[in-house]
């Protein structure tokens, strides 16, 4: 079953809309038909079987990936796939959506303060007395208030992690994009990253977050799509999918990673 | 102890040499490096005319012995009605070897900075000149530089070579030399330890290098 969650969260603005996503890499179809709808403060979890396409859906959002069809839309900034864009309307995309990685993906050879700092001067033109004051008022809101002279690899996991936040949320993104952000941590570890995104959350922050943490989709998130084969097959209040889930894929795919 | 003072007569004549055979070096890597660095995107460039008039620049100045480079430029070029002094051929030959390795050093180095980053860069909305500027470039280099470095002290001995086309650098210093003393054993033994003072040390230093730059990786 699919709801639209206007029907449910009424009255707010719809933030990001997707409609008829495809991409194949070559033979292999990984997206076809995907569309979706995020509301403004709202926090979305996405969860599915490995190879459903919930990563390639995040990546094609901020055209990581070069869909084959379809439109993007982020605050407003439209982008159709099948159409030529410019530079100015691909950055302005990007801008609008920050995106947190599995890995991390920080700059090895920055510090941690310069890896937070140098995007906002390069992206919004921010002076580097100015980038410096919110990268480090983000890191001391992370936890990180000692660690700006550091560089990312002296840090763990959970630390680079809340960095790699703290980079994207410098440049005011409208909508933050997690792609399995605790996968590569230990779970205990883990749990410091979904502290941080708890708060995000309730500050307000619209959020798109590809998880295999269950509880955080169960409790957190205000709307719950289930992908498997590269399609959308479930999308609703997170409690009633978890609880009956209609799509008889969703209920194998629930009881292999609840019933554990 | 004649060793020792017919070195010490020799070694002012070798010194002189060993001058040419840096300043050889020095220009060499002047004029290749910045060329090497072009010649990298050229390789990895989308355009096919760049790449292909790249890779042929790259694949011949490998490819070809530097010895023939350097006749080529000093005997050859003149029949097609370009004279060039001996240092000047020199110059241009070992320009075209260095600018070649350094070519592939450098687009090894670049191509070894995780495409992770690069994607990081991206989705932060950087542009591709950023992303080159302040994520690729930066750790690309540094990469390479043991290559360069170790390549450097390859191409200061590759002068030695140049005796051929005439550049009074140290070989041909010792080779003259050793025509008019026959004491060949002294003066190349000696002409080989000068050779060795300057790459040795330059060898360690690149080893240093190397490990200063990589501390925070």
């Amino acid at each position: 079953m699919i709801e639209n969650p206007q029907d449910r969260l009424p009255g707010r603005r719809e933030v990001v809309r997707v409609r008829n996503l495809a991409k194949s890499f070559g033979e292999n179809t990984v997206l076809s038909d995907v569309n979706l709808t995020v509301l403004e403060g709202t926090v979305t979890a996405m969860i599915g079987p490995s190879g459903a396409g919930k990563s390639t859906v995040l990546r094609c959002m901020n055209l990581l990936e070069r869909p084959d069809s379809g439109t993007i839309e982020i605050d407003g900034h439209v982008i159709d796939a099948e159409r030529r864009f410019s530079n100015r309307e691909l950055f302005a995309l990007r801008r609008s959506a920050g995106m947190v990685f599995q890995h991390f993906n920080l700059f090895p050879h920055m510090t941690v303060l310069r890896n937070v700092s140098l995007p906002q001067q390069r992206v919004l033109g921010r002076s580097k007395g100015e980038a410096d004051e919110r990268a480090m008022a983000l890191l001391t809101r992370m936890g990180l208030a000692d660690k700006g002279e550091q560089y990312p690899n002296r840090c763990s996991g959970g630390q680079q992690q809340r960095i790699a936040i703290a980079r994207a949320l410098a440049l005011d993104p409208k909508v933050m994009l997690f792609d399995e952000p605790t996968s590569a941590l230990d779970p205990e570890v883990g749990l410091e990253v979904l502290e941080v995104m708890k708060e995000l959350a309730a500050s307000g922050m619209t959020m798109i977050v590809v998880t295999h943490e269950m509880s955080f989709a169960r409790s957190v998130s205000e709307d719950l799509i289930v992908m498997a084969d590269g399609g959308i097959i479930e999308q609703g209040d997170p409690k009633r999918i978890m609880a009956e889930p209609s799509h008889p894929r969703t209920q194998e795919f629930l009881r292999a990673v609840l019933q554990r | 102890m004649t060793f020792f003072t017919d070195a010490a007569a020799f070694l002012p004549v070798l010194l002189n040499g060993l001058q040419v055979s840096a300043i050889l070096t020095l220009l060499s890597l002047l004029f290749g490096l910045p060329l090497a660095g072009v010649l990298a995107f050229g390789i990895m460039s989308k355009n096919r005319v760049a790449r292909l008039i790249a890779i042929a620049i790259v694949e011949v100045g490998r490819g070809a012995p530097a010895l023939v480079l350097l006749q080529l430029m000093y005997f050859g070029l003149p029949d097609v009605g370009i004279t060039l002094s001996a240092l000047a051929s020199a110059t241009v030959a070992l320009t075209w070897t260095t600018a070649a390795y350094c070519a592939e050093y450098l687009r090894g180095g670049l191509s070894a900075v995780p495409a992770g980053e690069i994607e990081g860069s991206q989705a932060l909305g950087m542009t591709t000149a950023d992303t080159l500027r302040y994520i690729i470039i930066p750790q690309g280099w540094r990469i390479a530089l043991p290559s360069l470095m170790g390549f450097a002290v390859i191409l200061f001995q590759a002068t030695s070579l140049a005796y051929t086309v005439t550049v009074q650098e140290m070989m041909s210093q010792a080779y003259s030399l050793g025509a008019s003393t026959f004491k060949y054993l002294t003066v190349f033994v000696l002409a080989g330890l000068l050779y060795a003072v300057i790459s040795i040390p330059a060898t360690w230093l690149s080893v240093l290098l190397e490990k200063r730059m990589a501390r925070h990786l």
